[in-house]
Formats: structure tokens, sequence, C-alpha cells
């Protein structure tokens, strides 16, 4: 008899993983980042606490906190070495950054939430 | 007639535009002066627009800085942003005001529940940053920032003093989650030394759901954030007779949005047969936003009047009245005592 862990433990599906991108977030008081695309990641967009404030508009009156996250995109296959080559670039345009999120898809779908 | 204000409806889906139109019927007979400016919202538009909140929207309550909102439903799972959320995203609508009063006519087991909730609207585990970090594991962001929880606890005090409220509780989860709660707790005690009169203190959430079962009139003013905020707020009011009576407001510094905290209910569409109270409180809550105190205390007045007297109420507080009867019935007694 298996237990329930056991039992948890066998309907893992295996899902097929593509690495699509990376969330950054970055630490700054210079406003909304802006970025050229490195190397084969284009930023597409960024967000504070939650709230996209780019591109598109943002309410004058909306609260911002010092830590965006911004969302690059890969515009080709990429692989995990990219993603170093990518944060080494970033750092060396002087970027200072807390914590870098991969993002991958699953089958084919987005392991990631969409912004708002 | 006094000042014309110029307010954005947002009738939603299912049964919202029935429920706004008796709502509409209600206010527009109080002797306010409102033109009302229609605007569409929800999945109806969807179809429509390939949004759940068109630009058009969006724009017409930026330049009226107030709506009445009936109810929409989020698809879920599907990929479409919520339209409440985007709507307090885009308008930074960061305080979601929900009153838990008892309504005097409907049988609880309580005598006394006033209870004013401030919840935080736009951080947390709201903030729309998850992941599938990897093939079995899911994370959700909780984000809480200073400024965040300080402006929440701020406008809370300056309501509660202006209300004349003596007691507000922050409620957090701070001996577990000590950085996030932690912060969120922090900022409440140091915007609290700005309002001496008020008696604050904190209370870990789960206790404050058994406190509020036991014995809810010791609570007055709770400030909580988002997700604490959205269980809690259901939470009382269920206290005082469900969703179907409770009203809520979405505001910001420069905009504020009410509405009903239900479904849109959309088996019973196009049946006239809801209740439509939730949205007529919102109502009198946005009258009384806009000073039009009068018009306020009159509707509130005569639709306590109504469900007291049961001839004209809605099924699920045991009449047989259509969503319009009541209405009408509001109007009526309202003109019978002018």
């Amino acid at each position: 008899m298996p237990t329930f862990t056991e039992t948890a433990i066998a309907t893992k599906k295996k899902r097929e993983i593509k690495l699509v991108g990376i969330d950054m977030y970055l630490i700054t008081e210079k406003g909304i980042p802006k970025f050229d695309d490195i190397g084969p990641f284009k930023c597409e967009f960024i967000s504070n606490r939650g709230t996209k404030v780019w591109p598109g508009f943002v309410s004058p009156d909306l609260l911002m906190v010092n830590w965006y996250r911004c969302r690059f995109m890969a515009t080709k296959d990429v692989q995990d070495a990219d993603v170093n080559i990518f944060l080494d670039a970033l750092t060396k345009q002087g970027w200072w950054w807390s914590a870098a999120q991969k993002l991958w898809n699953y089958d084919g779908e987005a392991g990631f939430s969409k912004a708002y | 007639m006094g000042t014309q204000h110029i307010v954005t409806m947002l009738p939603g889906e299912g049964t919202g535009p029935e429920i706004c139109e008796a709502v509409r019927l209600v206010i527009d007979a109080s002797g306010v002066d409102i033109k009302w400016e229609y605007e569409e919202i929800g999945l109806d538009c969807l179809e429509k627009h390939g949004t759940l909140l068109p630009d058009k929207t969006v724009q017409a309550i930026a330049r009226n800085k107030i709506a009445l909102k009936g109810p929409t439903t989020t698809p879920i799972g599907t990929g479409h942003k919520s339209a409440n959320v985007t709507l307090r995203k885009v308008f930074d609508l960061y305080a979601n005001v929900r009153p838990a009063k008892l309504i005097p006519v409907l049988k609880r087991p309580w005598d006394k529940i006033d209870i004013l909730n401030f919840r935080e609207n736009t951080e947390d585990c709201y903030a729309a940053i998850e992941h599938m970090v990897s093939d079995e594991v899911a994370q959700c962001l909780k984000v809480i920032t200073w400024p965040g929880s300080y402006r929440i606890a701020d406008f809370a005090f300056k309501w509660a003093k202006a209300a004349g409220r003596k007691k507000i509780y922050c409620v957090h989860k701070a001996n577990i989650m000590k950085m996030t709660d932690g912060l969120f707790l922090d900022a409440f005690r140091e915007v609290a030394k700005k309002y001496p009169d008020i008696e604050s203190g904190d209370i870990i959430v789960d206790n404050c759901c058994m406190q509020l079962v036991r014995n809810p009139a010791q609570f007055d003013c709770l400030v909580l954030p988002n997700l604490y905020g959205d269980i809690l707020t259901d939470l009382c009011a269920g206290l005082v007779g469900g969703l179907g009576f409770a009203p809520g407001a979405n505001v910001g510094d420069n905009c504020a949005i009410f509405e009903a905290v239900h479904g849109s209910a959309p088996k019973y569409a196009g049946l006239k047969k809801v209740n439509p109270s939730a949205v007529l409180v919102s109502g009198i809550m946005m009258l009384r936003w806009i000073k039009e105190e009068v018009a306020a205390d009159r509707i509130q007045k005569a639709m306590f009047a109504v469900l007291d007297e049961r001839k004209h109420v809605t099924y699920d507080v045991g009449g047989t009245a259509t969503t319009d009867e009541y209405a009408q019935a509001i109007v009526d007694k309202m003109h019978a005592k002018a």
C-alpha cells in the first residue's frame, strides 16, 4: 500500500521545459529603467509593485518604489549560458539587481504570470 | 436641485445591468442631480473589444473621477486579466473600504456590528508575480512595501477620525511572515503615532477570525493587507447578512469606484429576481462621498422601511418581489415620507 506521499509523487507529469526569458528585479532610484536589447534578450515590460509601468500609460499618481521587475524575452532559442552572459552584461551596464528568475514554457504554455 | 454630479456607470455583466437600472431608479428619485455616463466593462465587451476593460471606459473614469459599478466576472484560468484588478492598478485605488454594519431588520445572532474595514488593495499576493519555478513547484511573490503600507494606514486613520471612530486594529501574521507582515505592522505603528486620539492595536489574523465570529461587537476599524482583507471583509459581510447587502469602495488619491462585492450571477441574468441592495448601499456610500448626505439618508431610511415591511422584498430575504418592484417600493417609500 503506497503512502500518500508516494501516491502524490507518482502523479507527477513530465513536461517539456523551454527557456524563453528572464524576469530581472532591479533596484534603482533613477525612475523607470530603459534598455536596449541585450544579446538575444529584449525587454518586453517593466512593472513596479506588480503594476505595468512600461510600455504604455502610467498614472501620474501611481505609487512606485525603487524596485522594478523587468521582463526580458528571448528573441531566438537560448540556453542557460546565454543567461549568464546577459547577467554579466547587465551588471557591467551598472544595474544593481536583487534577483533573476528564469522564465520557462512548459509544454508550450507560459509558466509565468502576465503583467497588469 | 443642487450641484450636478457626473458619474460613470459601469453596469457590468450578468445581472449587473438590471441591478444598476434599479439602483439608478432609486438614486434619481432621491433628489440628487446626477448625470450618468454609461460605459462597458467585463465579459460582454471581451468579444466586442478584445478586452475586459476598454480604453474608452478607462478614459471616462479618469475624466469623471467617480464611478458606480455593477458586478463583473473574472474568467478563471483563461489568461484574461481581471477587470477589477486592472481598474485598481490603472487608477491606483489603494484603499478598499468595506463597512460591515448590521441592517436592523435582518435577523442576526448579534445585537451590534459596525466594523469599518480598510483593505490594502494593490500589493501583497495580488502583484501578479507568479512563476512555475520548476515543473512541480509554483511560487507567488508577496510584495509589501513601506509606502504602500504607510498610506493605507494613514488613509484608515484619517477616515476613522472623520467618522468619529475610536479604535483601529492592524490585522497581520507578523509572527510568521516577519519581513512582509512585519513591515506592514511597523508602518501602521508609525502612522498611529500621528493619531493619539484613536486607540490602536494589532491582532494576528487567525485570532481575528475567531474573535470576529465569537464577538464581532468588540471591533471598530480594521486595517488589513490585501489577502487577509479579501477574506475577512467577506467574513464580515457574512456576519451582517451576506454579500447581498455588502457595499464597497475602491479609493485612490484622485478617483473612487463604488461597487457591490458579489458576483454577476449569470444564471439569473434577465430574470429580474436578484436583490440589488449591495449596489444600492454602495450607491449610498457614493452619495456620502460626494457630500449628498440628505439623499443618502433618504434612500437608506426608505430601504430599511421596505425591508422591515417585507411586502416587496426579493426571494433571498423571503419575498417574491422582482428587482424592479423592490426598487420601486423604495422610491414609493421615499415619496411617501417626503
